[in-house]
């Protein structure tokens, strides 16, 4: 059995939220009559959405896979508020956990929770640095392929 | 605290009405983004400050709401998806 697509009821409005941000001024001929408007705090939700690139895994293996902060190749360095890796004892930054994170707790972490054992500002830095994993660095094939759609 | 973009050719933008993908050759990620984020990026070929930036948009363009906060905003998105750097 399949489910009708129901039609939607309600007036739509997100053309018109997303469209809000810009008004480009023209005349029908198209001259400027001003400048452009800009925006800069967000209408809703944020200006940026990353689409990882696809990977298949099943469920359970997402959220027992393992992401390193920092990786192998970087053992030893603190972690900075912005997530950047920088030398051990660096003021401002942050110790290596003690232990990897599991995909699940990474997964909790990016919905409002924090990181296991770390205070506002470490859990900061290490979702920072979570996020700026790169292809070729240990934990991304992990951290990517948590990017489901909701 | 300086911000930058990466150089051109590091990606790949395509205007899709309101939103522009951007693909980031570097990580593979494709990113779809809206105003206010391209006109950052374009602003940021060169490295700027969150206070010099905030200057050159103002000078392209009619801010709505010429808000630091709200720009810092912007660049903490930008920074945390890798399009933009801290130099």
């Amino acid at each position: 059995m399949t489910d009708p697509i129901t039609p939607a009821t309600g007036p739509t409005t997100q053309a018109s939220e997303v469209s809000a941000s810009v008004d480009d001024g023209t005349t029908a001929v198209g001259v400027p009559t001003r400048r452009r408007l800009l925006q800069l705090g967000a209408i809703g939700a944020g200006a940026v959405v990353s689409i990882r690139p696809a990977l298949a895994q099943t469920a359970g293996s997402v959220l027992n896979c393992d992401i390193p902060v920092p990786d192998m190749g970087h053992a030893g360095n603190f972690i900075g508020l912005d997530g950047t890796l920088v030398p051990a004892g660096t003021k401002g930054s942050f110790a290596p956990p003690g232990r990897p994170f599991k995909g699940e707790e990474v997964r909790r972490a990016m919905s409002g929770s924090r990181l296991p054992g770390t205070s506002y500002e470490s859990n900061r830095a290490y979702m920072n640095y979570i996020r700026r994993l790169q292809r070729g660095q240990g934990g991304f094939t992990c951290f990517a392929s948590l990017q489901m759609p909701r | 605290m300086r911000y930058r973009a990466p150089p051109a050719d590091a990606l790949i933008a395509a205007h899709l009405d309101t939103l522009t993908a951007i693909f980031h050759r570097r990580s593979g990620i494709t990113h779809l983004v809206t105003s206010p984020a391209p006109e950052i990026l374009a602003a940021l070929t060169h490295p700027l400050t969150q206070e010099e930036l905030l200057a050159r948009l103002a000078r392209d363009y009619d801010l709505a709401d010429p808000d630091g906060d709200a720009l810092a905003a912007r660049l903490d998105e930008l920074v945390a998806s890798g399009l933009v750097s801290i130099a």
